[in-house]
């Protein structure tokens, strides 16, 4: 029994565009990094000339490695880019072959639900202010920064959590999408 | 019921979700959140962990090197580098016989010392060198084969991504590891090159020999091939070398990550330079390095929470322990664990097996006396299991090289090339032999530049 198939096209299409959108804005994140490395390490070779290296480079490439991760996930469940050995599911029927997808699917979509609201969690800690009830809100005064930069380091969660909220929702929609190619008999392309 | 029986079962109840189907990952990340709820039997420090668990696996900088060189692997690709190279390879080695899928070798090669994956060299050379050999007349079976082969070479010629991980996982120096892989990596092309020489010897309809190409034709064809050699050479020295000429003292240029981001955009302006690259195939290397990440780092999360479930239960000690106490001779100790990942190869990625063996023979490995210091026994581990899991991926049936070269000649019937491959397998595991003899063969380089 498929469920609401046009429906789940509809919200497939919209979702793709957004992973996609994401993972190449996470690629540009990238890309600017290995550029600022560059810059980085040219600077630090030329001391001599009174350059010097880009300060606090190690900091942005950490914190900009994360969050390109976080916005390529979406797109890889999307693509079915995460490895699974079919080595034996190869020989079971079809719709046990699909049934066992789902099940995958299921377990993928329940962790990176948990992931998304524990980074959530984690994002809450670590803003400058926190709720104190009803319209008041108190200063955090532990805010974590980094070593070098003093770059707070909420901005990274904020960031990662764009790409953990994408990914829960496209592993939710890839079950509905296991559902209906159980419905159908076959996996699409 | 006590740590290791648990761990045991937790073990047993992961390798069952992946073999039923369920991402490697998944099943890693949600048997360790499980286990180690169980041993603490309470599930508030698990959450408490996952607050930033997951940012501090992914925002680590040693780590950030996997995607920059994937995203370089990329570029490559697009860059029109595979073509030249296979067009010098073959213009010297062509008038040999088998001399097309010597050169097919020899490019895989030299693609292996700008690209850290096997799939990627695999796919890249497939689409230049198949077209080629069957013009030529080479019989499908060799063709794929070799490629096959010859994909491998991406992964064990440095830059590579699972010596990195590898390298992370045991807390080794990245640039030795890298040092340490690139004899043996030559030593693969050499086996794989005489494999074909005795191949066409054999069967000589199968591998004609082209006429010799003029030297002057050919020397120009080298030309083609500096990007490659000035890209590889400048990463590696640079990762490597010695670039403290005033004072006493080594001293790199860059580190390994540094080093990544150098070939990716030289690798990039190269592409630019070329035409190959331009908005459209720029963000097809964006998507595909994006999946390839996202990927890796999700197995990579799933084997951080598994082992720390393991660490909890203090498994890898105890069975460390047990092993040295049972008194096994070293190297029995060591074939029985390369032939496990012969066996797992069959079915796994090399990727999570690495993840996953690592954290329980690593310890074990250590604790061996193998007549070199604790260091050099990392190493040379390192690069020879490196070797033994790369066989899987061109042994059936899970052989995902196997399978990208027959997505590309669909008229081959897969079992041709499952026989095309078995020669070239045969040299791996001689090589793996005469390494595990010669410890000094991989360690060579190491000690000479540091």
């Amino acid at each position: 029994m498929s469920l609401a198939p046009k429906t789940e096209a509809r919200v497939g299409a919209i979702l793709a565009a957004s992973a996609k959108w994401l993972a190449v804005a996470g690629g540009m994140v990238l890309v600017a990094l290995a550029l600022m490395t560059v810059a980085s390490v040219l600077g630090r070779a030329m001391i001599f000339a009174g350059l010097g290296p880009i300060s606090g480079d190690y900091e942005l490439v950490e914190m900009g490695v994360a969050i390109a991760v976080f916005s390529f996930l979406p797109w890889c469940q999307l693509q079915r880019g995460h490895v699974t050995v079919d080595v034996l599911a190869d020989r079971f029927p079809v719709r046990l072959k699909l049934f066992l997808a789902l099940v995958g699917n299921i377990a993928l979509a329940a962790a990176a639900v948990l992931i998304a609201w524990r980074l959530g969690a984690g994002m809450e800690e670590k803003l400058p202010w926190r709720w104190a009830g009803g319209f008041a809100f108190e200063k955090n005064w532990a805010v974590e920064e980094t070593y070098e930069l003093g770059l707070p380091f909420w901005i990274g969660y904020a960031l990662a959590l764009i790409g953990a909220a994408l990914f829960a929702l496209t592993a939710l929609y890839t079950v509905w999408r296991s559902v209906n190619e159980m419905a159908a008999g076959a996996e699409r392309a | 019921m006590d740590g290791v029986t648990l761990s045991l079962l937790g073990f047993a109840l992961m390798l069952v979700l992946i073999f039923l189907r369920m991402p490697i990952g998944v099943a890693l990340f949600l048997t360790g959140a499980v286990g180690t709820w169980i041993v603490l039997g309470r599930v508030t420090p698990v959450t408490a962990q996952l607050k930033s668990l997951t940012y501090d696996a992914f925002s680590s900088y040693s780590l950030s090197i996997v995607p920059l060189f994937l995203l370089m692997g990329q570029f490559a690709t697009r860059s029109g580098m595979s073509e030249r190279l296979f067009r010098a390879a073959a213009d010297w080695l062509g008038h040999m016989k088998g001399g097309v899928a010597m050169a097919s070798v020899g490019a895989c090669a030299g693609f292996g010392a700008v690209c850290g994956s096997s799939l990627a060299t695999a796919s890249t050379m497939g689409q230049v060198a198949l077209p080629e050999m069957r013009k030529y007349g080479y019989s499908g079976r060799l063709a794929t084969g070799v490629l096959a082969a010859g994909g491998t070479l991406g992964i064990l010629i440095p830059p590579s991504v699972i010596l990195v991980i590898y390298a992370i996982l045991t807390e080794q120096n990245i640039a030795k590891m890298f040092a340490a892989a690139l004899i043996p990596g030559l030593l693969a092309a050499l086996g794989y090159i005489l494999a074909v020489a005795v191949y066409a010897r054999i069967s000589p309809e199968d591998a004609v020999a082209l006429p010799r190409k003029p030297i002057a034709a050919r020397i120009r064809a080298l030309g083609g091939v500096w990007p490659v050699v000035l890209i590889f050479g400048l990463v590696m020295w640079g990762i490597a070398g010695d670039s403290n000429w005033f004072k006493a003292g080594q001293q790199a240029l860059f580190t390994p990550t540094e080093g990544a981001a150098v070939g990716a955009v030289l690798t990039g302006l190269y592409g630019l330079w070329t035409g190959g690259l331009n908005r459209e195939s720029f963000v097809e290397c964006v998507l595909s390095t994006a999946t390839t990440t996202a990927m890796i780092f999700f197995i990579i999360l799933g084997a951080q929470m598994f082992n720390a479930f393991l660490a909890l239960t203090q498994t890898p000690q105890a069975l460390a322990e047990w092993v040295g106490g049972q008194g096994f001779a070293p190297l029995t100790v060591l074939a029985l664990m390369l032939l496990l990942y012969l066996i797992f190869g069959c079915v796994m990625d090399s990727l999570s097996m690495i993840l996953l063996t690592i954290p329980i023979f690593f310890p074990i490995i250590e604790s061996l006396d193998f007549g070199l210091s604790t260091e050099e026994t990392a190493i040379w581990f390192g690069v020879i299991a490196l070797i033994v899991v790369e066989v899987g991926l061109i042994t059936p049936p899970v052989g995902m090289n196997l399978f990208i070269i027959h997505s590309m000649a669909k008229d081959i019937p897969v079992t041709e090339t499952y026989r095309g491959v078995a020669p070239f397998v045969l040299t791996d595991l001689i090589r793996v032999v005469i390494l595990i003899a010669f410890p000094a063969i991989t360690l060579w380089l190491v000690r000479l530049m540091f």
